[in-house]
């Protein structure tokens, strides 16, 4: 399900980097000297990422969590509601019935990279089983990749995002 | 018939401040329907008695001592009702909260979701909050055999299932068990309602998602569903029908409601055979034979040469036609026969047995099973083949002049069928091997691709709309053919299905004095014919 897209050909004279990496480079320099000439060494700008990050807010939506049942069961019932209510339409879900005659989804599929991260899907879940979550950090190597299916979504270890105060649901 | 012979007599009322007359006997909710008011309600059906046991119809009536049932009060003279009054509206509001006391509020996994009565009405007129503090009771879930499941916890005891089946399918087989909270609907013996052709009809009446169909179980949400007015294309009954369709499939068959024909019913064998509409594998761009091969070409190109081809066109013609296509589908083959030096035409039908319905003897699965066969016979073409729809191809087969196949399949066709022919035309649906024979090959759109008509069994022209997309190419019958007389005689290709069908006229002129866009969403009788059956079935 993931997006098809086309590779563009750029022209391979006009894409020269090497003045773009001396500046940067030459940036980099002045600001070396600058800290030793005006004696700002001890306030050093740069975090050493990644060993150190930022702290999210608890509310910053990124890529989601399915929560799961004790038995590894997922939380979703397949009520199809996220996908109706996604404004990105990302959300691809088959629903069907297990052995024990509950609801659950056959296929579940979130396309992330069309995702929008409104967290909608989350606040429409009747079940708190779809969230979506607090991290930053997505690299693949393709699209496909990002299509997130019900396994990898289960596997997600992050925390969730909080999208209402839970000792104060309804914003009261 | 004794009642409606004397002048009824009208009486005034007032309902919600706006006054009304209506003829003495009428009910509260329907006089109310009449102005546009909704009574709520859940075991009132039209089509069924009224128990008034659902308790949801109760309005104020001035000078009534307690609140009344709309279902069953009938209207006296001077009555002035009040449905939004605020003693009724707070009887409601109370009623609705004893059916949640041991509702299950699964509506996430519920099939019923989104067209459930409950739903509406809790969300309208229900409390927000729920006051219960004990756990619910639970019932479970029964399957009922057939296609029906019961979900007992959902179920409101309206009894709509038990009474369709005893007043309608007369064939008591569902019934109400136990008392009080633990009442449950359920089947008397092993056999449920296996059997019984009717019984899917007991899950579009459930008002709420206690009887589901367990074909539609988990398939489809209902607000992703597009609904399209259609006539069922099983047998001549030609039930109305609404397709049901998500994402270029049809998920369900549901009665649309016409007194003449169906009033709220369909049997399950139509509501259930609907697979092969979405078959795919379809035919998708013309085709034409160039020594072994059949190969792909443009519209024009292929109906510029078949029409070539047809001018010369000497032998006569032996056509084969499928009773599954439109009334100016076969207008247009007949049409298309006569001037390619005319012959005969035959299709094939698949025979069963004949199952009324007891309750409204209008309505019965017909023994021919597929939707137009009285037009076809109208429209000139007589049956062949045996009861399974196969066979009664021997003489098209071996025909040496042109051999016009439209819609047919030809599933059963010996692999030499039309190699002898001057001119073998295929106008289908799928490349059978003997289709493969052909010599052109055009893609034909099936019913539920297209608008157009049927002619039921009791020659009631009824319209039918698209639901589905059209697989590539493929393009209505009527229209491919007329396109071709169009070049073969230089007349005036029609334009619309309207068009087409005012074309019927020639043939038969009780088409001609029917209009297209007067047979509306219920279908029209055919005159003088229409008139006939219907005499022939009193």
């Amino acid at each position: 399900m993931a997006a098809k897209t086309r590779v563009m050909k750029r022209p391979e004279r006009k894409s020269s980097y090497v003045r773009a990496t001396l500046q940067g480079m030459a940036l980099t320099f002045r600001h070396l000297v600058s800290t030793v000439t005006t004696g700002e060494a001890a306030t050093i700008k740069t975090m050493q990422y990644p060993e150190e990050k930022w702290a999210l807010s608890p509310r910053w939506r990124g890529t989601h969590i399915m929560e799961q049942h004790e038995d590894g069961r997922p939380k979703c019932v397949a009520c199809g509601l996220c996908p109706t209510i996604c404004p990105a339409n990302c959300i691809r879900l088959v629903p069907g019935e297990d052995d024990m005659g509950n609801r659950y989804p056959i296929v579940y599929e979130i396309d992330e990279f069309r995702c929008i991260f409104c967290g909608m899907c989350q606040e429409v879940c009747p079940v708190e089983a779809i969230h979506v979550g607090n991290h930053y950090e997505n690299g693949e190597y393709s699209r496909d990749n990002f299509v997130y299916d019900l396994d990898r979504l289960m596997k997600q270890t992050h925390p969730s995002t909080l999208l209402w105060d839970p000792s104060d649901p309804a914003g009261e | 018939m004794a009642e409606e012979a004397t002048p009824t007599e009208l009486i005034t009322c007032t309902i919600d401040g706006m006054v009304l007359q209506v003829p003495k006997g009428t009910r509260i909710i329907d006089a109310a329907a009449q102005l546009g008011i909704d009574i709520l309600h859940y075991c009132y059906h039209a089509a069924l008695s009224a128990p008034a046991q659902c308790r949801m119809c109760l309005v104020e009536v001035e000078k009534a001592p307690k609140l009344m049932p709309a279902c069953v009060t009938t209207v006296m003279d001077g009555n002035v009702i009040h449905t939004q009054s605020e003693k009724s509206l707070k009887s409601r509001e109370g009623t609705l909260e004893f059916y949640l006391v041991n509702h299950p509020l699964d509506c996430p996994v519920c099939d019923q979701s989104g067209e459930c009565k409950l739903q509406d009405y809790v969300a309208v007129e229900g409390r927000a909050m729920g006051r219960l503090a004990e756990p619910k009771r639970i019932i479970g879930r029964d399957d009922f055999g057939g296609d029906v499941l019961y979900e007992g916890d959902r179920c409101i005891m309206c009894t709509r299932c038990v009474r369709f089946m005893r007043e309608v399918a007369q064939d008591e087989r569902l019934g109400v068990v136990a008392r009080g909270h633990r009442m449950a609907i359920d089947t008397f013996f092993e056999e449920g309602m296996e059997g019984n052709i009717w019984a899917d009809n007991v899950v579009d009446i459930c008002p709420v998602g206690a009887l589901v169909s367990k074909d539609f179980l988990h398939k489809a949400r209902s607000w992703d569903l597009d609904r399209t007015p259609s006539i069922c294309p099983n047998c001549t009954q030609g039930c109305n029908v609404t397709l049901q369709v998500r994402d270029d499939e049809v998920m369900r068959l549901k009665p649309r409601p016409n007194e003449e024909v169906n009033s709220y019913w369909m049997c399950d064998y139509g509501r259930l055979n609907y697979s092969w509409i979405n078959r795919g594998g379809r035919i998708e761009a013309p085709l034409v034979r160039e020594g072994e091969r059949l190969v792909p070409t443009s519209w024009s190109d292929a109906l510029v040469r078949l029409s070539e081809l047809a001018k010369g066109a000497a032998g006569g013609v032996s056509a084969v036609v499928s009773p599954f296509m439109s009334n100016e589908d076969l207008g247009a083959a007949r049409r298309v026969i006569a001037a390619l030096g005319g012959g005969e035409g035959v299709f094939r039908v698949e025979r069963g047995e004949e199952i009324v319905l007891p309750g409204f003897p209008q309505l019965a699965l017909r023994e021919d099973r597929a939707a137009n066969v009285h037009g076809a016979e109208l429209l000139g073409f007589t049956r062949a083949g045996d009861d399974k729809g196969k066979g009664g191809l021997q003489n098209a087969a071996v025909h040496g002049g042109v051999v016009f196949v439209m819609g047919d399949e030809l599933a059963d066709a010996p692999a030499d069928f039309g190699t002898g022919a001057s001119l073998f035309i295929y106008v289908g649906h799928v490349l059978s091997p003997a289709a493969r024979n052909a010599h052109f090959v055009l893609p034909a759109t099936t019913f539920a691709e297209m608008e157009g008509s049927f002619t039921n069994v009791h020659h009631r022209v009824q319209r039918f709309w698209p639901a589905l997309h059209v697989p590539a190419m493929a393009r209505p019958a009527w229209q491919i053919l007329g396109v071709l007389l169009a070049g073969v005689r230089g007349v005036d290709a029609p334009a619309t299905p309207a068009d087409a069908f005012s074309l019927l006229g020639e043939l038969r002129a009780e088409y001609g004095e029917l209009r297209f866009s007067d047979l509306g969403a219920q279908g029209r009788p055919l005159p003088r014919l229409g008139a006939l059956a219907e005499t022939m079935g009193d």
